[in-house]
């Protein structure tokens, strides 16, 4: 193992404090994926998040006007 | 759109020895979050920039968040004599990486990858807990907050290969 530095055995109070939070059904459903499976599903969430943000842009000009 | 196939596939194809890291590595392990670019550390022989630079030249890097303008080409002198570099592409963003915060430069990266098949090609992915160690030394708050997500991966992945553990 070439890590500089050791690995996270010890517990992290920030990053504990973020686990809560998180959606571990998401986790459960894309660890049944493969990793291929995975990529093209982050690709289409892409295609997703840009198409709102033009759809926001686009509802921001409008009520400008 | 981001084109992850076509990056990686560029790559390839004129043999870039690189490693994927970053938000990319983390999806490829299990992540659910969204990243927009795709990070890869690759090795800094002469003869490997000079691949680099071949591959990205079909995508028109260019410095991202820069300018337009400006007097960058990547080419071999450049990537020479940087080390790190964050592009935007013809292909979406990509992070060229000499070296990684807690984990080092290629040869050590290398050392803590895998094996990972992605659009009918093999390629090289950081490991799971080494992917944890790089998050923690870059140490930013959205760097944390993958870290947590990582670490529950670990033990989603660890209960069920172990599911008497």
């Amino acid at each position: 193992m070439a890590v500089k530095e050791p690995m996270s055995g010890t517990p992290d109070p920030v990053v504990d404090a973020y686990k809560p939070g998180i959606d571990r059904t998401l986790i459960r459903e894309n660890l049944k994926r493969s990793p291929e499976e995975r990529v093209r599903a982050l690709q289409q969430l892409q295609a997703f998040a840009e198409e709102l943000r033009r759809a926001g842009k686009a509802l921001r000009e409008a009520n400008e006007r | 759109m981001n084109d992850f196939e076509r990056i990686l596939a560029g790559l390839r194809s004129t043999e870039v020895s690189f490693v994927i890291v970053g938000g990319v590595a983390a999806t490829v392990h299990g992540s659910a979050r969204l990243t927009s670019d795709v990070d890869v550390v690759y090795e800094r022989s002469l003869a490997n920039i000079e691949r680099l630079v071949a591959a990205m030249a079909p995508l028109n890097p260019y410095l991202r968040g820069a300018p337009a303008g400006l007097p960058f080409h990547f080419d071999v002198e450049t990537v020479r004599r940087g080390l790190n570099f964050t592009l935007t592409t013809d292909a979406g963003p990509v992070d060229v990486l000499g070296e990684i915060a807690g984990v080092g430069d290629y040869d050590a990266v290398l050392s803590v990858s895998e094996d990972v098949s992605l659009f009918g090609a093999i390629y090289r992915c950081i490991n799971l807990d080494a992917l944890i160690v790089a998050k923690r030394a870059a140490g930013r708050p959205k760097d944390l907050e993958a870290v947590a997500e990582l670490e529950l991966i670990r033990d989603e992945s660890s209960s069920r290969s172990n599911p008497d553990a």
